[in-house]
């Protein structure tokens, strides 16, 4: 399993969003197979409440954890 | 940023093209670029319309997807066409709209899943709307209410369910609507059978509820089978109650968890008292081993039928049977388990029953008879003591074999066998009774007696003949009483011709002694003929001997009795019968026998035909043992009066008597010996029958003899017969005699003596004569001092008679009578008479002068 990390701090959205849904699109495949996993580094915090959602809508699954000065948004297959 | 930057130009161009294509006409420069100035604030502005347009489609989709619009500042316009934000976004949508249809994909399949659940539920489900119609319902609650209907959903329920025509204002699922919250209800009954209901409110997110679910549970079949259970268990509750068993269960610690009703009622305990008491307060405090077999019980160690004791509240005991099991549940122990019944009235009436049964077992033991009874084959089931004796055969040995072996009767006269009563009884079914004397029973040991018997059946309330009993007696010894009192008889009939003979027999005696006497005191001492006259004397004393002995057979042969002592009179007698024998001759004669009351002359004469016999039978010498003792006899005795007897034995080491000679040694005339009269021992039980007394033998053949006699004791104070004193010479007296009898020799001869004596004799031959004679010398100087009167005189008046006249005449006359018959009632009682003394035929001088003396000088 891959992990494809983006760091998008300082990005507000809705630029982080779209940044992460174009990754989402270009790896939708491999996410989907489950041989991919998306990791976002964010500091904006209204893309907490965006990016899961969406990925959520699309058929994915999105954890988010708190880190020091950061989210790590990580998005996979629902199992 | 660079890229994006460059890119800008291809969209430029791609704006541009349109105006290239607008100017078909080829107009002036100027107004070519004015038109083209125009143009191009036309197109700038339509191209910044278009980027507006764009950034607000971009706004419309990332709200949309939930994000802020785009801030102008933070994308320039080319940027933005570079980022290519609705491909970002449309290619997002294509994965949502993706993501849905396999959403919606497995949402149909949940549905038709929920359909199928829906319709193959164990349970009616019915969603009906507010006005309840039904919305829907599944295969299962169209069979339990729809069954021969047709059912268009919107029909509402309770014309379709309820079978109502208005809906019910009570119906407690439409409060369902109002209250929001589920219901259950449990037995609801709609058409005979039973449902558990359950009502749930299809709640709507604003709280409203358009719709209930409700679920149908038929529990019909449930509630049927809890009813059988419950019927079934107040059935079995009231065999419980009911039962007159006592019933109980019973913790392993001895606590009590349930009685029924008998057990409360026998034990006396009140339900209430139950759970206060335990099994120990039941098991009797005696009965130690109860305890210990429940604790047996409670381990599983025993089991099935028990009997014992039990203890009520007011301390009465019980004796119950029964049977207790233990009782698992999970394989552990968690009772005893018992059924008990009240044997106290069976016990009792088996003990009274076995009490009766020894009653008659002592009974039977005691009864004089030998009783035996049998099955109906005939087979021997009780023999009592005297049957066993009687037999020989015991009960043990005897139970169960046929009565024919243990009772062999044999036919006395024949010698066949008889057959067994018992046999003909089972065959005539009719009791039999027998006395004839000519069945003997043959013992074990081969002894033979004599019996008679009576056979009964047994019969049964239902008249069933269920056995036999056999009563019988051993009759030897009354057959041989009987044969005694025949042979007595005839004893009785010779002593009457005996007697007769020896009446006239003795007279002549009388006169030949009387003569004899005479001579030898008339001839002189030296004469010769001495020798002949003593050896008269002698046959005379010999003759006189057998004619006492045939008198004693003759009526009115009473002993004259007195009281007296045996022992000198056994042991004269005895004496004087071994005289010449060379037999030795032993005595055990105690000094303190009792008198007895007896005729002297006749018991020496019973002692001495006795001992004579002994001395007979045994020729080669032998040995002879007399001995005496006091005896009671008690009232059982078969001949002997109830009393106190003095019993003389008589042993001899002789010849024996043969059996077949026993009973017959009594009877007059049997004799075994050539010179003997076969008298004496008949004379020897006239005499001892006369003094009230018995006479026995025992006899073993060639070993010996033994005699018994039975002498009646006399009680009172013994009285001195004046006779007794015995003179041994005659003495001369003086005085003159009236001497009557109608033998005139007799006459003469006492005359006589009379006169050697020193009296003087007149003679009467009969009682007038000496009437006349004594009164004549009464009224004269000369009265008769003493008067001897003859007591029977044929054809003329008596002594008896006699004495009676003579005594109205004189009171004062004195009187001796005279007999042959020394057992005549009046020879044995003369003062009763009124003689004063006694004198028996024949007499010698001494005797006629010891009688004389007495009476008149009372010496
Ligand atoms: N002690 C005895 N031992 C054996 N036999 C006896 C004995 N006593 C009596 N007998 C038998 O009894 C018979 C009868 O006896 P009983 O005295 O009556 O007559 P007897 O002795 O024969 O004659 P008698 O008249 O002279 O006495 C005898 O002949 C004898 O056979
Ligand atoms: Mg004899």
């Amino acid at each position: 399993m891959n992990i494809i990390e983006f760091d998008i701090r300082g990005q507000i959205c809705p630029s982080t969003l779209l940044t992460a849904l174009k990754a989402i699109n270009d790896h939708s495949r491999q996410i989907t197979d489950g041989t991919v996993k998306l990791a976002f580094k964010t500091d904006n915090r209204d893309s907490m409440g965006t990016i899961p959602e969406s990925a959520a809508n699309m058929g994915y699954k999105t954890t988010v954890t708190k880190k020091e000065g950061y989210y790590l948004v990580e998005i996979g297959s629902e199992e | 940023m660079n890229s994006e930057r460059d890119k800008k130009p291809s969209i430029n161009s791609r704006a541009g093209k349109p105006s290239s294509e607008l100017s078909p006409d080829y107009l002036s420069l100027k107004d070519t670029i004015e038109q083209l100035a125009r143009e191009n604030i036309e197109l700038s502005s339509k191209y910044s319309a278009a980027i507006q347009y764009l950034r607000n489609k971009i706004d419309q989709l990332l709200t949309v997807m939930g994000t802020t619009p785009l801030k102008p500042e933070e994308l320039d316009n080319t940027t933005l066409i570079e980022t290519d934000p609705i491909g970002i976004i449309s290619n997002s949508f294509v994965q949502i709209l993706k993501h849905l249809h396999k959403t919606n994909e497995k949402l149909k399949n949940a549905n038709q899943e929920i359909t199928a659940i829906f319709d193959s539920a164990g349970a009616g489900i019915l969603v009906i709307n507010k006005e309840m119609k039904i919305l829907a319902f599944n295969t299962k609650l169209g069979e339990y209410f729809f069954k021969d209907k047709t059912i268009f959903l919107g029909q509402p329920c309770y014309e379709t369910i309820c079978n109502f025509q208005n809906p019910l204002a009570e119906c407690p699922f439409r409060k369902v609507f109002q209250s929001g919250k589920t219901l259950r209800l449990t037995g609801w009954v709609i058409n005979n059978r039973y449902y558990d209901i359950v009502c749930a409110p299809i709640n709507h997110n604003n709280g409203e509820v358009p719709s209930l679910i409700l679920l149908y549970l038929d529990i019909t079949e449930h509630i049927r089978m809890e009813q059988a259970l419950r019927q079934s268990e107040e059935k079995y509750r009231d065999l419980f109650e009911n039962a007159n068993d006592m019933i109980q269960s019973i913790a392993p610690d001895g606590s009590i968890q349930y009685v029924n009703r008998a057990w409360r009622e026998v034990l006396e305990y009140a339900q209430e008292d139950i759970p206060n008491i335990s099994v120990f307060d039941v098991i009797h405090p005696d009965c130690s081993e109860c305890g210990q077999a429940f604790k047996s019980v409670v381990f599983g160690e025993k089991s099935g039928r028990v009997e014992t004791i039990f203890i009520t509240k007011s301390g009465r005991t019980i004796n119950v049977e029964g049977n207790i099991g233990t009782v698992f549940s999970e394989g552990k122990l968690v009772g005893t388990r018992g059924i008990f019944r009240d044997i106290t009235e069976r016990k009792k009436a088996e003990e009274l029953l076995s009490s009766e049964k020894e009653r008659l077992a002592v009974t039977l033991r005691s009864i004089g008879d030998g009783v035996i009874a049998t099955d109906t084959d005939g087979n021997v089931v009780l023999m009592n003591k005297i049957s066993e004796a009687l037999t020989g055969w015991s009960q043990e040995q005897a139970n169960g074999r046929p009565i024919t072996e243990v009772l062999h009767l044999i036919e006395e006269t024949s010698r066949t066998i008889k057959e067994n009563p018992v046999s003909t009884l089972l065959k005539s079914r009719q009791t039999i009774t027998l006395s004839a004397h000519n069945t003997l029973l043959a013992a074990r040991d081969e002894t033979e007696r004599l019996i008679s018997y009576s056979v009964s059946p047994i019969i049964d309330r239902q008249s069933n003949i269920i056995g036999t009993v056999l009563v019988f007696q051993d009759v030897t010894e009354k057959r041989n009483t009987e044969e005694k009192l025949l042979k007595a008889e005839k004893i009785e009939s010779v002593g009457v011709l005996a007697g007769g003979l020896a009446h006239d027999f003795n007279n002549l005696l009388s006169a030949i002694m009387g003569n004899v006497e005479l001579a030898t005191m008339e001839l002189d001492p030296n004469d010769k003929a001495h020798e002949s006259l003593s050896r008269a004397e002698k046959a005379i004393a010999m003759a006189t001997e057998l004619a006492y002995q045939l008198l004693t057979f003759s009526k009115g042969g009473a002993p004259i009795k007195k009281a007296a002592s045996i022992i000198e009179l056994t042991r004269d007698s005895a004496d004087f019968a071994l005289r010449g024998s060379n037999i030795r001759c032993s005595f055990d004669l105690p000094d303190d026998l009792w008198k007895v009351e007896i005729d002297p002359g006749q018991i020496s004469q019973v002692i001495n035909n006795i001992v004579l016999n002994a001395v007979h039978a045994m020729p080669e010498g032998g040995q002879i043992h007399i001995s005496a003792g006091n005896i009671v006899i008690g009232y059982d005795h078969p001949e002997l009066k109830q009393g106190r007897y003095v019993k003389v034995t008589i042993k001899d080491t002789g010849s024996g008597i043969p059996k077949e000679y026993l009973q017959r040694i009594f009877e007059p005339y049997f004799t075994t010996k050539h010179t003997g009269s076969g008298l004496g021992l008949a004379s020897t039980y006239s005499i001892m029958k006369r003094h009230d007394g018995l006479i026995e033998v025992a006899s073993d053949f060639g070993k010996g003899t033994t005699f018994s006699v039975y002498l009646p004791a006399c009680l009172g104070k013994i009285e001195l017969n004046p006779l007794d004193v015995e003179k041994p010479s005659p003495e001369k007296g003086r005085g003159k005699i009236l001497l009557m009898d109608d033998d005139e020799m007799i006459r003469l001869t006492a005359g006589e003596m009379l006169k050697q004596i020193g009296y003087k004799g007149v003679g009467a031959a009969e009682g007038n004569e000496a009437i006349e004679k004594y009164k004549t010398a009464k009224n004269s100087d000369e009265p008769f001092d003493a008067v001897i009167l003859d007591l029977t005189i044929p054809g003329g008046m008596g002594g008896k008679e006699t004495i009676r006249n003579l005594l109205e005449f004189d009171a004062g006359v004195k009187a001796i009578v005279s007999s042959g018959y020394s057992d005549d009632a009046i020879m044995a009682n003369y003062r009763q008479y009124g003689f004063s003394g006694v004198l028996t035929k024949p007499y010698r001088v001494k005797d006629l002068s010891s009688v004389l003396r007495k009476v008149i000088f009372h010496k």
